[in-house]
């Protein structure tokens, strides 16, 4: 009781004190920025260099012909793409152009789809006939051990991993869904149908793209 | 003779983890393999030692009043810095341990090292306290690390180790009870090694009083 009383009676007498705390709590916030700033520097077009090439190796390993494809820059989001995405049940953050020999063969399209613990983020490969070519989970925070089959692509009971089994399916096969054309991992059905979402949203996508 | 002291304080009787019971959230979830106990450990060693260092460098400036919010500033800081890093140059580690490593700067072991050591110490005490006290909590991570990992998932060294870095199995796959790499198994687990420690500590006393 004494000691709030006393912390009262200083603030209130002592307007030196007030801009003395200013001061200083200023002070090591500009010192502390300058640091960061300069940390930032240093770092930042590693990490830049890093993005990109988890970029490609996701690409890279949802096409047809890894060694033969290069990437165009970031496509441009369009409204459109959004409302196919949304449709879909999931959204799309990033699209590339795929091109092999010179032709354009389709696009890479990263794509974000709720699993059972929070969004997995994944790249899917669509062709130019509208067919998927590969898919691949870039981040995901599915639980270890469960969802985390999901994720590393591991077999299912008919030998395919989780993730080949989309290979082939476009979107003549309809709307894919759980346990009609979609197998699920035992225990892991929930992250199943997240990937599997984010395929569908990718297709919807890939096909207003045309 | 002092630094046996503070030695013994951080790894045993006052250890971060186990007794001063702080920094919970990163313990539970991080400790599913040896690679992130161990990255987030050295990472927490790190940022301890640094801010305790500035800390105990800077406490005679420091207002009472606003301490705690310049010993954030000052720990905000040093996190950011170190998560950029790990970030540029090991981001193996980065996507293993994602948002927990920002999330160190409200681990309460830094922030508690700051207002019960270094504001009132030295800076050679504050560092040593900082290594020390840091070298308690990577041994625990540890700990909870391998025995989660190994009756969890059967391996060891999980993300550093064995083929493909997924640690050497040891434990043929149908017995590991996949539950302890949940957060359960964490609370299990430290509840287990907070009762061994709790009762590791009360024996000699006990025996002592005793004696008289």
């Amino acid at each position: 009781m004494s000691n709030e009383v006393k912390t009262k009676e200083k603030v209130d007498m002592d307007p030196k004190y007030i801009i003395t705390l200013t001061v200083t709590l200023f002070v090591t916030c500009v010192i502390v920025a300058g640091l960061l700033g300069l940390v930032n520097q240093v770092t930042a077009p590693n990490i830049a260099a890093i993005n990109k090439e988890k970029t490609e190796t996701a690409m890279k390993a949802v096409v047809a012909d890894p060694e033969g494809s290069t990437f165009s820059d970031a496509l441009e989001i369009t409204e459109e793409m959004n409302a196919a995405a949304s449709a879909a049940g999931g959204s799309v953050t990033e699209a590339y152009e795929v091109q092999a020999g010179g032709a354009a063969a389709g696009y890479a399209i990263k794509v974000v789809a709720s699993g059972s613990q929070g969004n997995i983020e994944m790249m899917v490969g669509v062709d130019a006939e509208g067919t998927v070519t590969g898919v691949s989970v870039v981040d995901s925070s599915e639980t270890a051990g469960i969802g985390t089959k999901v994720t590393e692509n591991e077999p299912l009971a008919s030998g395919v991993g989780v993730l080949e089994q989309f290979i082939g399916k476009s979107a003549a096969d309809g709307t894919l869904t759980v346990g009609t054309n979609v197998e699920a991992i035992t225990g892991a059905t929930v992250s199943t149908r997240g990937v599997t979402t984010g395929v569908n949203t990718a297709l919807a996508v890939a096909g207003v793209m045309g | 003779m002092n630094l046996k002291k503070q030695f013994m304080e951080g790894l045993l009787t006052q250890n971060p983890v186990l007794v001063q019971v702080l920094g919970m959230c990163s313990t539970m979830a991080i400790t599913t393999s040896f690679f992130n106990g161990l990255g987030m450990g050295v990472a927490v060693i790190v940022i301890l030692t640094l801010s305790n260092v500035i800390i105990a460098a800077i406490r005679k400036i420091i207002p009472n009043k606003i301490r705690i919010a310049m010993f954030i500033v000052v720990i905000a800081g040093f996190v950011t810095m170190v998560d950029l890093l790990i970030q540029a140059f090991v981001p193996d580690l980065a996507s293993s341990l994602g948002v927990f490593i920002p999330l160190i700067v409200v681990n309460c072991i830094i922030l508690g090292r700051a207002e019960s050591f270094s504001y009132k110490n030295g800076i050679g005490a504050s560092f040593f306290d900082g290594i020390f006290q840091g070298i308690g909590y990577t041994v625990v991570l540890l700990i909870m690390c391998i025995i989660r990992e190994f009756l969890g998932a059967g391996t060891f060294g999980g993300g550093l180790l064995g083929p493909d870095g997924k640690g050497i199995t040891i434990l043929p796959s149908q017995f590991p009870a996949g539950m302890l790499t949940l957060p359960v198994g964490g609370f299990l687990v430290l509840g287990c090694l907070i009762a061994a420690m709790q009762w590791a500590l009360a024996r000699p006393k006990k025996n002592k009083e005793e004696s008289k």
